[in-house]
């Protein structure tokens, strides 16, 4: 059978097989800013973090934790090489994400028709916040231990329901049979991130406005921008890999996990630590749990937060999101370094006040 | 880019160094995802202590003649006997006729290392750890292994001479390193 005719045959069977095909042959408008690569650049590296976590998985022993990780480092061959592969793959995915985010957010992509996209996108946070938190916990070292030692004690304090999905979820107190529940979560999340960011690129596809005028062919034109766009990422990887491979891990996962060690604050990986920031804007527990929950549901929520109906942008309300960008900032940089007093807690809160009251306010005034 | 945007009908100027760079950047990019690649699929591969489990080396000058040394390699009792120059003559002129299930000594011997049997010590009826690695132990009326169990006997060789058992004790993969040592899987 011809290769053209294979197609045929496959094409009238399978819905989507052709989207590749159809990708490289699609027409689109000239001078597409280089930032429009950033989703690809994003699934290049959830890619390389599903095939190192395919290659860790075997290594790994949930009831010994710290250990299997040793081992890893200098038993497995290469083993070091996959394991930053994974840390570093981690850390760049969310550099990427975040990125991406704070520009649909500066570009107002969220308003419709693309808010189906723009809920993708903040769904894949979620998913990944919540994957990249059981890795820090799944390194076996006291500052996830105890990361998983304070979610346990929650879930435990939850009443009804809710509490008892968590202690599901968690599998008891903090050991290694909850570890082994969360390498197992660890992977069902990876697997959903890889389902989102298809639906979020399908989604982005739809939103995109119809082509005026004669495009430029993806072959070969935007796929040389594509190809240098993961060239430069290649380097930037490559560089961390062999200079700082730790960097922004924090440093309290290099001691073995003892029930007997609670550090005085929790050293997260930096990009955990806005999430870490804002759920503390809110005190006790339940606070916590409400915080996450809330900045999950105005991220979510935000194409009709928006009250500009389609308007032009607004300069305010343009100055506002660049504010609410340093906020998250410093929002990490506050939780990473603590320094204590009132300021942590108004970065937090300002992140809630920007959506809740700034956004419709200033945006309605901004379009009337 | 830039003088990509004349569009696809424009003919390159230099469409040869346009070729070149093509198949360089591709060759660029299949170098680079290779060499990602490369350490995934090396670290899935056994490493130097899996490698040393799978093949050990066992000396065998030790064995004293006339007894065996049982070793274990992947869950199997392996025995290595070293056989006396009367043994092998006995067990030369055994008609094929016979043996329950014929072999040759040539087949059940590493050529040039004559005196040494390399055997999977379980009885090949009902599966059952066998006796007669030392002189003193029951060797049964082929001067070989008996099984305890069933009592299938076996020849020096590790051929099948009686009882339940109907096959030749199997023999694992093995090379000998020298005269001194061989290499099991």
């Amino acid at each position: 059978m011809r290769v053209e005719a294979k197609q045929g045959w496959l094409a009238s069977r399978v819905p989507g097989f052709t989207c590749v095909r159809d990708m490289l042959c699609e027409s689109r408008s000239p001078g597409a800013p280089w930032l429009a690569t950033l989703p690809t650049l994003l699934a290049a590296m959830l890619v390389l973090l599903l095939a190192s976590g395919v290659v860790l998985a075997p290594f790994y022993d949930p009831r010994h934790a710290y250990a299997a990780l040793q081992t890893i480092m200098r038993d497995v061959p290469g083993g070091w090489l996959v394991l930053s592969y994974h840390q570093i793959g981690a850390s760049l995915a969310f550099a990427l994400l975040y990125l991406h985010l704070f520009r649909i957010l500066l570009v107002r992509g969220y308003r419709a028709p693309a808010e189906f996209g723009w809920m993708l996108w903040v769904k894949l946070l979620v998913v990944l916040l919540l994957a990249g938190w059981m890795g820090f916990v799944l390194n076996g070292g006291v500052g996830g231990h105890s990361s998983l030692f304070n979610a346990v004690n929650a879930a435990m304090l939850l009443p009804g329901i809710p509490g008892a999905v968590a202690m599901w979820v968690f599998g008891g107190a903090s050991g290694g049979a909850t570890l082994a529940r969360l390498l197992v979560f660890h992977a069902l999340l990876a697997l959903c991130a890889a389902w989102i960011i298809l639906m979020a690129f399908a989604a982005d596809k739809k939103a995109r406005p119809v082509l005026q005028g004669p495009g430029v062919p993806f072959w070969p034109i935007y796929a040389a921008q594509y190809f240098a766009a993961l060239s430069v990422l290649a380097l930037v990887f490559a560089v961390l890999l062999g200079f700082v491979p730790h960097w922004g891990q924090g440093t309290q996962n290099t001691i073995p996990a003892a029930t007997a060690v609670i550090p005085a604050a929790i050293s997260y990986p930096w990009y955990l630590t806005p999430a870490a920031g804002l759920a503390g804007a809110f005190p006790g527990v339940a606070g916590h749990i409400c915080a996450m929950i809330l900045a999950a549901a105005l991220l979510y929520a935000l194409p009709w937060l928006d009250r500009s109906r389609g308007a032009r942008h607004g300069r305010v309300y343009m100055a506002l999101t660049w504010l609410l960008g340093v906020d998250v900032l410093m929002l990490g940089l506050v939780t990473a370094f603590p320094m204590g007093g009132v300021l942590p807690k108004l970065l937090g809160l300002w992140f809630y006040f920007h959506f809740l009251v700034l956004t419709p306010l200033v945006t309605m005034m901004e379009a009337a | 880019m830039a003088e990509s945007t004349a569009g696809p009908d424009a003919v390159p100027p230099e469409a040869g160094r346009r070729d070149f760079l093509k198949i360089l950047a591709m060759a660029g990019g299949a170098v680079g995802v290779g060499s990602v690649v490369w350490p995934l699929l090396g670290a899935l591969t056994p490493g130097a202590g899996g490698k040393a489990q799978a093949r050990p080396i066992i000396n065998v000058s030790d064995i004293a003649e006339n007894s065996a040394k049982a070793v274990q390699w992947a869950g199997l009792p392996i025995l290595i006997r070293r056989l006396t120059d009367q043994q092998i003559a006995v067990a030369s002129v055994v008609a094929m006729a016979d043996l329950p299930d014929p072999a040759e000594v040539s087949s059940r011997v590493a050529p040039g290392n004559r005196h040494f049997v390399v055997v999977v010590g379980l009885n090949t009826g009902i599966p059952c750890q066998l006796e007669g690695n030392s002189p003193t132990d029951p060797r049964g009326h082929y001067d070989g292994w008996v099984c305890p169990c069933d009592g299938s006997e076996y020849d020096v060789l590790g051929r099948v001479r009686s009882g339940p058992a109907k096959y030749n004790l199997a023999i694992p993969r093995f090379t000998f390193i020298n005269n001194n040592q061989i290499q099991l899987g």
